[in-house]
């Protein structure tokens, strides 16, 4: 700051920008102010120190609780009303997860988040009960998550860890209680992957469906059953 | 478990990097003072829970832009919502009732601390610089730079509560911010 000037005019740069900071200057003069601010770095620096030290009077606002909807509207606002609606226990998760790729038990992070946090399930509205499965297998690095959403006929994955083998794919296979594994076909690449689920697969999804992963030829099996070894596995479960 | 609750800082920058899961947490921790900050300047249930999701739509908006250097985050968005909540209550048409008159009543629920002895503790414990400075100014002078900052109280707002012409009104509070200055940087 630029040396201390005991005469200070009151219309001078540091009453500016004290009353700039507490509201007071008209519709014009604080669009000045707010292009002075932009421009002049001693003026800036002015007005930071007022924000700072009137920051302390903060405490004079006592916090009263909200409206329950509020949170709602707001992210209608900003993300849409489907979104806001939907984005149930399971997108606010899903976002997460993309942050949390580094963590290998991701299995864990799932059922602890909605045991410590039941809120996150929705009682209201028609959420679709999607199904959830982490699927990993011992002495194997290859962890994925997968959720389905039956509403929507659509598989996403999470591709935490474990890479494919040179010249190989992975291959998903949904396996009913006893009977043969069915293929879904091969998992594309990537980290966060989409896929649509056939016709007639979609009610092989269900809670107790094992979803189980193998590792084949490039293209995927070509006889229809696992050729190679499942390097992780996982049961479907609603949450 | 990284699921233990993140301090706000972390949420700032979770939310800078548009994690939707970090805002509504951010908004449950904060959203209360933020309302707080709406009833008390715009003095209207309906008009503040109205601004608060205006504020949270611009915290979004802004949240790349704070930066941790320079405040806490409530410092940040309380600054945000104080500022939305005078821009809304300056727009307001009707100047039939005055934010003066309004204040004293509002003044008399919410500014005693007594049925809280946390706040009081609180309001004692933490007092700025400001207060003490505030305090070396007549009584009128301060009331006006608080009712300004804490109400956003107008120039007119004042002239009215303290029976000035305006511009007598802001020249005596211009004085009494350079007197606050030198006060601050002692």
């Amino acid at each position: 700051m630029s040396s201390v000037d005991h005469t200070r005019e009151d219309d001078g740069p540091e009453a500016l920008a004290a009353e700039y900071v507490l509201g007071l200057l008209d519709a014009e003069a604080r669009a000045a102010a707010e292009a002075r601010l932009i421009a002049d770095p001693d003026f800036a620096e002015e007005v930071a120190f007022w924000r700072a030290h009137f920051s302390a009077l903060d405490q004079a606002y006592a916090p009263v609780t909200p409206p329950a909807d509020a949170l709602r509207k707001i992210e209608t606002r900003l993300f849409g009303a489907e979104a806001a609606e939907r984005a149930g226990p399971l997108a606010r998760l899903w976002g997460s997860l993309a942050l949390w790729r580094a963590v290998a038990v991701v299995a864990i992070v799932l059922a602890v988040a909605v045991a410590v946090r039941p809120d996150l399930l929705r009682t209201s509205g028609p959420t679709p009960a999607e199904l959830v499965a982490s699927l990993q297998a011992d002495d194997s690095p290859v962890h994925f998550v997968a959720v389905y959403d039956p509403d929507h006929q659509r598989l996403r994955f999470n591709h935490v860890s474990g890479d494919r083998q040179a010249a190989h794919d992975f291959e998903l296979w949904v396996i009913e209680g006893d009977k043969a594994p069915v293929s879904l076909g091969v998992i594309p690449a990537g980290q966060s992957i989409t896929v649509a689920v056939a016709p007639g697969h979609r009610g092989l999804l269900h809670s107790g469906s094992v979803l189980a992963i193998s590792s084949e030829p490039l293209g995927g099996s070509p006889t229809g059953q696992p050729t190679g070894p499942v390097v992780a596995a996982g049961d479907m479960r609603t949450l | 478990m990284a699921t233990v609750s993140p301090e706000l800082p972390e949420l700032m920058k979770r939310v800078a990097l548009r994690d939707r899961r970090a805002f509504a947490e951010l908004y449950r921790r904060t959203g209360a003072k933020l309302f707080g900050v709406c009833l008390r300047i715009l003095k209207d249930r309906g008009e503040a829970e109205e601004v608060l999701q205006e504020v949270y739509v611009r915290v979004w908006q802004a949240a790349e832009s704070y930066d941790h250097a320079k405040a806490s985050p409530v410092t940040w968005l309380v600054a945000i919502a104080r500022n939305r909540a005078i821009d809304v209550l300056r727009s307001r048409k009707s100047a039939a009732s005055s934010q003066t008159g309004d204040i004293d009543d509002a003044a008399a629920t919410v500014a005693d601390p007594g049925p809280d002895p946390e706040a009081a503790a609180e309001a004692k414990g933490e007092r700025g610089r400001i207060d003490a400075c505030l305090d070396e100014l007549e009584a009128d002078r301060a009331g006006a730079v608080r009712l300004a900052y804490i109400d956003g109280a107008s120039y007119q707002d004042l002239a009215d509560r303290y029976r000035v012409p305006l511009n007598t009104m802001r020249t005596w509070l211009r004085r009494s911010l350079i007197r606050l200055r030198e006060c601050l940087e002692r």
